[in-house]
């Protein structure tokens, strides 16, 4: 019993990694970038729905799926107001300069949302997503859970299709895997970025929304651990691949919660990370990554 | 709207021709350079004399920086390795020397030399599995190290570490009456460590395996195929780094006489990291001047300190987006000027 209720913990904890983990993928996949500030961006969303919950009343029946799209729309231009801003004038630049404007801009969010909504951690109002707890035996699960893993089956499934099937989707394909070439086949580059980093922010701030509503309480300064261990289970899925981010996610937080659980409490994360460098030191490329050869 | 537009371009314009012609780099190596270098170190050398307590730990504070920031330049200047978990070796080199004054009675020389010495050890242990991993990977595995670090330290391991209270009380015996922790001393002691460094790094340039180091950063395969073995350089180059990132923690523990798991969190990394990439990757400048910007001018508006970080963010990005290659880049610095005529200049 203690091993169903910790799989489904798991797998709850790593569909919500597994939601932040497809915008560090794709945005990886297009600029080769770390974004760093994508995990603060997903605690924007937490915090601007906390905002928005009192609204509920005048909504009507609708509430809950119009406050998640004023958020998720929110988020989408935050995302692309920070790849305006912070990265595009540094296309050109070295790598690691954008590694640093990256990670100012986290700061940059992480404090105006310190400086916003407070330092202390904000109690996340749990009128957003009704929640009923089950009972079976011994075993609790919350319709919060389920309707997590729903909807990570739909987005990912949903976001395989548009990379494949659409004209966008074929652009972010393709200027993932030559950018100059892609821009000679009349991609538009700037639209594009935007395009990747507008959907990787709108899953991330679903992402932030059902974390906030599963953990009832959100911390400030909580983008930079999920942001860091979001980013891990990309890498562990192999950094591009967008089942490789949900399965990354999944395993990541499987092993966070079973070691929890099963070892001990406050070395979790050690596991956690220990997973990463083994598995970096075996499989560099990830689960479901693609062996890429160095060229001259 | 479109006049402000025009306007906002223009602007833009002309702060990026100012960034690219004004060349600091020059201005500073040309005939003022020697000027300036003495005046600096006339003024750090006097500088305890007319400042109050405070300003001199915030002085003593900025060259114990000064020396993580040189020693994670090596590695990430330098060697080229995304190396985000510098923190280690200097909390290493601070735990350590608490450890053998307090917990096993050691004089000062000794736990001194054991931790510059360990953490020499311990980054070959960490780094040799991961050290053929590239860019990204080895950024991303230097932080989950630094988080487990922290995380051993939390936990009290070994029931030495003294869990996240850290190690209080850490004062050495003296000798010849010398008080190691006399916030002078410290602070004499390090700037005299910087300036010996700083010379130290002028000749590791210089040295042969400092170019080898410098050729594995501006091309792997080419210096394998020259009979270097990159893999094995960088590790060199993480053992020297970790000696001065070792030593900067004895510092950093007699200035403050406690060690904490909190001060070497990934944020300090993090900070040491952009310190080396704003001041410009390779230069010991442009690393000396990282520091001062990054650590001092903070400190300055330690009154606003609610705003403090924000601005701190935004000044990371905006100094990326003017000055890409940091405040002063090594455009040349990295050759030896020999192999500089040959290219025909």
């Amino acid at each position: 019993m203690i091993f169903l209720q910790q799989l489904i913990n798991g797998l709850t904890y790593g569909s919500l990694l597994g939601f932040i983990a497809l915008g560090y993928t794709m945005v990886y996949g297009v600029l080769k970038l770390i974004n760093f500030a994508h995990g603060d961006v997903v605690t924007l969303s937490a915090f601007l729905s906390i905002t928005f919950i009192p609204l509920m009343g005048y909504l009507g029946s609708l509430a809950t799926a119009v406050i998640i799209l004023l958020v998720m729309t929110c988020i989408c231009i935050a995302a692309a107001v920070l790849e305006r801003f912070a990265y595009r004038p540094l296309r050109s630049a070295p790598r690691l300069s954008l590694i640093v404007s990256a990670l100012g801009a986290g700061m940059v969010i992480q404090n105006a949302i310190m400086l916003i909504w407070g330092a202390n951690p904000k109690v996340f109002p749990s009128e957003l997503i009704p929640q009923t707890i089950y009972h079976y035996g011994d075993l609790s699960v919350n319709s919060l859970s389920i309707v997590i893993l729903v909807l990570n089956v739909i987005v990912m499934i949903s976001l395989i299709f548009f990379i494949h099937k659409t004209r966008s989707g074929i652009a972010i394909k393709a200027l993932s895997i030559d950018y100059s070439t892609a821009q000679l086949m009349g991609v538009n580059i700037n639209r594009t970025i935007t395009l990747v980093f507008v959907i990787g922010g709108a899953i991330g701030a679903l992402g932030g929304i059902l974390i906030g509503a599963s953990y009832n309480t959100v911390p400030f300064n909580m983008g930079f651990e999920y942001g860091i261990k979001a980013f891990i289970a990309a890498i562990l899925g192999g950094i591009g691949s967008i089942p490789g981010a949900m399965f990354g996610g999944i395993l990541l937080g499987l092993v966070s919660t079973f070691s929890a659980g099963y070892i001990s409490t406050v070395w979790a994360d050690t596991f956690a990370y220990a997973l990463l460098i083994i598995l970096l030191i075996f499989r560099p490329n990830g689960i479901f990554g693609e062996i890429s050869v160095h060229k001259v | 709207m479109k006049n402000f537009r025009e306007g906002i371009n223009k602007l833009i314009a002309a702060a990026e021709e100012f960034s690219q012609n004004f060349n600091l780099s020059k201005f500073i190596r040309k005939r003022w350079m020697n000027i300036f270098v003495a005046l600096s170190i006339l003024f750090a050398a006097l500088y305890p004399n007319f400042v109050s307590d405070t300003w001199l730990t915030i002085g003593a504070t900025f060259f114990i920086f000064a020396l993580v920031a040189l020693s994670q330049d090596i590695v990430l200047g330098r060697a080229g390795v995304y190396d985000m978990g510098h923190a280690i070796y200097f909390g290493m080199g601070a735990y350590i020397f608490a450890i053998a004054t307090n917990a096993w009675g050691l004089n000062f020389f000794a736990a001194a030399t054991l931790a510059s010495f360990a953490p020499v050890i311990f980054a070959m242990l960490l780094s040799a599995p991961v050290i053929h991993l590239r860019g990204d990977y080895f950024l991303v595995v230097s932080i989950a190290l630094n988080i487990i670090f922290v995380q051993a330290l939390n936990n009290n391991i070994f029931e030495i570490t003294g869990g996240p209270n850290g190690i209080f009380g850490i004062y050495p015996e003296t000798w010849l009456g010398i008080d190691f922790t006399k916030p002078k001393f410290v602070y004499y002691y390090a700037f005299i460590v910087v300036l010996i460094v700083v010379k130290l790094m002028h000749n590791f340039d210089n040295s042969r395996y400092g170019r080898a180091v410098c050729y594995i950063y501006q091309d792997e395969l080419a210096a394998l195929s020259m009979g270097i073995n990159p893999n094995l350089i960088k590790l060199l180059s993480f053992a020297f780094s970790a000696v001065l990132a070792g030593f900067a923690g004895v510092l950093y523990t007699l200035e403050y006489g406690a060690v904490a798991p909190e001060i070497f969190k990934v944020d300090q990394s993090i900070i040491f990291f952009a310190i080396v990439i704003v001041g410009g990757q390779g230069s010991l400048a442009g690393v000396l001047l990282g520091t001062f910007v990054m650590f001092v001018l903070p400190e300055l508006f330690r009154g606003f300190a609610q705003v403090r970080y924000l601005v701190f963010g935004l000044a990371m990005v905006v100094f990326m987006i003017l000055r890409p290659n940091g405040l002063i880049p090594t455009k040349y610095g990295f050759y030896p000027k020999k192999l500089f005529k040959l290219k025909g200049d």
